[in-house]
């Protein structure tokens, strides 16, 4: 999945939680179906929310990946 | 999920606070309405000049650690999550007219964060479709 170019790139890194949900769904509010939201964060709580938030909403989560501390998820818009 | 969020929030104490943002925060992130009942300990919170919230004494170790934490890690505070959860979604809070005029506060304390002064009566009517939790 990592050649998927998102239509926004949200960086939330540092940011304490529920900040990064809170972000992406600001950035989701503006998006339109087919739209791919990537999300940056550090908050460890982030990777079973964000799962949450996508299986709620019914948008689609391509990846979610970690590396080096960093929460990568990569959303597909499919519910607006 | 229920439809709706209801917060009772009584307690002062600075934990408390914070779990009412965060909760508030989160629900309106899935666009669940939430109203917050402010009452008893919590409702010099809610006026314009607010006491500095206090921790329990009992986990005063802890809740000093998670502060200073909370501030490293540059958690906004419990005031800002509400404020953030009212531009996000339905957020509404309602402050029990019976204890603001109990601890002697009229309408012009009030902090603007707050919508309204109300009795219970007001708030329990509206939370037939909402999950009432108690804090």
């Amino acid at each position: 999945m990592s050649d998927v170019q998102p239509t926004v790139t949200v960086d939330a890194r540092g940011v304490a939680c529920p900040g990064p949900l809170t972000s992406l769904i600001k950035a989701y509010r503006k998006a339109k179906n087919g739209d791919i939201i990537e999300v940056l964060a550090t908050d460890a709580g982030f990777k079973a929310d964000v799962e949450a938030w996508v299986k709620r909403t019914g948008n689609e989560l391509l990846s979610l990946t970690e590396e080096g501390g960093v929460i990568r998820a990569l959303i597909k818009v499919t519910a607006r | 999920m229920a439809r709706g969020l209801g917060i009772v929030l009584y307690s002062g104490r600075a934990d408390t606070l914070v779990l009412a943002g965060v909760l508030a925060q989160t629900a309106a992130n899935y666009d669940m309405p939430v109203r917050i009942f402010v009452t008893s300990f919590a409702t010099p919170y809610f006026m314009k000049e607010k006491p500095e919230p206090k921790l329990p004494q009992e986990f005063m170790e802890w809740g000093q650690k998670m502060f200073e934490g909370m501030a490293k890690m540059k958690a906004p505070s419990w005031y800002d999550m509400l404020k953030d959860a009212k531009e996000l979604g339905d957020v509404k809070i309602m402050v029990c007219s019976m204890t603001m005029e109990a601890l002697g506060f009229s309408k012009d304390h009030v902090d603007p964060i707050v919508d309204d002064v109300v009795g219970a009566a007001t708030f329990l009517a509206e939370m037939s479709d909402y999950e009432v939790i108690f804090v």
